[in-house]
């Protein structure tokens, strides 16, 4: 069992979200970066989709009432008893211990992962936080969480090196998008202005969606509403305003606002982790290729698991003047 | 049929920009098929009005393979039979604050307004905005009233409300704009049930009014707990 000393900010048990709810008007929820969410869950030995504790901007400080490994993901300086250790990197907790993750460099959440994953009563087949339904609530001091049950031992000691973490530190990203569907709701103009101005995060974002300001998008003669449509996490709105909003995974099912684009799965994490004053810039790409990079994501992903248990190894190499990392299988001697 | 994709993994199936029940059947037919052809790919289908959404995993397909296998699919628009569900409503009164607003607006007694409210079957084109919150269609227009002009931040779950020429119940307590003309002691959405909406798209909603002795004995069996 863990229990929460300080809770500085918005704190939720999230995991790989809802499916199947999105017809009764549920939304998905879950992991706002499902790339470092599944990380951390690899570090400490999780399947990818391990329920957690994500974090918003600052982490809480825990102690630890039984002994367990856990691994925080993250740009953040982390305590264990006072003394400073490695965030993306698993680590012995004993009881009694006390963990304190500070508040993030760059990006905007943060993952804490349990080896066992944390115990839950799944509403809906799922343990994904979603406040405004009754399904779980933000987490405060003084709360109590139950760790499932696993063998600890191994589990300890893996290391993601910087070079294989994702890096939030820009304060003016890219992000890829397939445009669409309601593209002729929006004059060539107005597409063109989308593609090529960059966006401002504003402070009214959170785990519904991101408002963005910058030069307005113009609608076509037929204007901003559409009769309503489903939706999904990723799709970017503008509504008369001609100011984007993309949807986050807290996004309600449906909507009524003409959509201009939606942002490759693969990307969604870098918009996630984007803050309020920071710039995004969208650039097109074909479904094809935005599943071509979802597909890659899956293999890096897979890769990273496997150094991470050990059975691969990672080398920096140089490739068409671009520095990339190449896995290689560990070969098992007699 | 239109197909356009939303995203890398998802497609938006359109009958075309229709509020009416003949398309919103083809929606729910399709929608239907689709579940019933159970796709391995398939991660799941929302619906709405006049289009569809079908998630699917992108790592098991791509899109032209979505676009094929649907195309493919046999499915016949004819009228779908959603349950019959009654509703009962205590109108007027701290349940229903605006219903004396609505019944002048519209030149007509508080009386008038619970008998035509109360009179039609509604159906259900589809659930969105909220968990639960069920988008209904057929409200007669003699009792259509704007919404407000500073919504109320705390709107009780279960309340009926009034916002244009549509009419529906907050599901959970949220803040919001439309004129409140009664309430149900119904819980329109339990997420510790399965499954967790008392509506589901295509059902047919009644209106019953009852007296607020009739709800107070309602709302105990469905929360639990006492309204105060």
């Amino acid at each position: 069992m863990i229990e929460l000393l300080n809770v500085p900010s918005l704190l939720t048990v999230q995991d790989s979200g809802r499916r199947g709810y999105r017809k009764l008007g549920v939304p998905v929820s879950g992991f706002m970066d499902d790339y470092s969410a599944r990380i951390a869950n690899y570090l400490v030995g999780n399947p990818g989709d391990a329920p957690l504790l994500e974090f918003l901007l600052a982490g809480p400080t825990i102690r630890f009432n039984a002994s367990c490994v856990f691994a925080v993901a993250g740009d953040v300086e982390v305590k264990l008893n006072g003394a400073p250790i490695e965030p993306w990197m698993s680590h012995w907790a004993k009881r009694g211990d006390v963990l304190e993750v500070g508040t993030l460099e760059s990006g905007l959440y943060g993952y804490i992962a349990f080896a066992g994953g944390i115990k839950c009563e799944p509403l809906l087949g799922n343990c994904s936080t979603y406040p405004r339904a009754g399904l779980g609530r933000p987490l405060k001091a003084g709360d109590n969480l139950n760790l499932g049950y696993v063998v600890l031992t191994g589990k300890d000691g893996r290391y993601l090196p910087p070079e294989l973490r994702p890096d939030y530190s820009s304060k003016e990203k890219t992000v890829c998008v397939v445009l669409g569907p309601n593209i002729d709701h929006f004059t060539e103009e107005g597409i063109e202005t989308f593609l090529s101005e960059s966006y401002t995060v504003t402070s009214e974002s959170d785990r519904m969606g991101y408002r963005l300001d910058g030069k307005a998008i113009e609608h076509s003669e037929r204007g901003a509403d559409i009769v309503t449509e489903p939706l999904l996490p990723g799709t970017v709105q503008v509504p008369a305003s001609g100011k984007p909003i993309v949807m986050m995974r807290d996004a309600q099912t449906t909507g009524g606002y003409a959509k201009i684009a939606v942002v490759a799965a693969a990307d969604l994490p870098i918009v996630a982790q984007s803050r309020p004053g920071e710039r995004l810039r969208f650039r097109a790409i074909s479904v094809d290729e935005a599943r071509e990079l979802l597909i890659r994501r899956e293999k890096t992903l897979m890769a990273t698991k496997d150094f991470l248990d050990g059975k691969m190894r990672a080398y920096r190499i140089m490739a068409g003047g671009e520095e990339l990392i190449a896995f290689t299988k560990v070969e098992r001697r007699g | 049929m239109d197909f356009k994709p939303l995203g890398d993994s998802a497609l938006l199936i359109s009958f075309g920009e229709f509020i009416d029940e003949a398309t919103n059947d083809r929606v729910h037919a399709l929608l239907r098929a689709i579940e019933k052809a159970n796709f391995e790919w398939l991660v799941e289908v929302v619906p709405a009005y006049s289009s569809l959404v079908v998630v699917y995993d992108s790592m098991l397909i791509d899109l032209e393979g979505v676009k094929r296998a649907i195309g493919e699919l046999e499915f016949s628009a004819e009228r779908f039979k959603g349950r019959l569900v009654e509703i009962p409503v205590v109108y007027g009164g701290e349940y229903g604050p605006d219903i004396g607003f609505v019944a002048e607006h519209n030149g007509l007694s508080i009386d008038d307004v619970i008998e035509i409210h109360s009179k039609p079957t509604y159906r259900v084109f589809f659930l969105g905005f909220l968990p639960g919150f069920a988008y209904l269609g057929g409200m007669d227009e003699r009792i259509a009233a704007p919404r407000l002009e500073k919504p109320r931040l705390k709107v009780p779950a279960g309340s009926v409300g009034i916002a244009g020429k549509q009419t529906g119940i907050y599901p959970l307590e949220s803040p919001g704009g439309w004129r409140l003309i009664g309430r149900t002691p119904l819980r329109l959405f339990n997420p510790g049930k399965e499954p967790p909406t008392l509506l589901r798209p295509g059902d047919r909603v009644k209106f019953v009014p009852i007296d607020e002795s009739e709800f107070r004995e309602l709302y105990g069996a469905e929360w639990g707990e006492e309204d105060d």
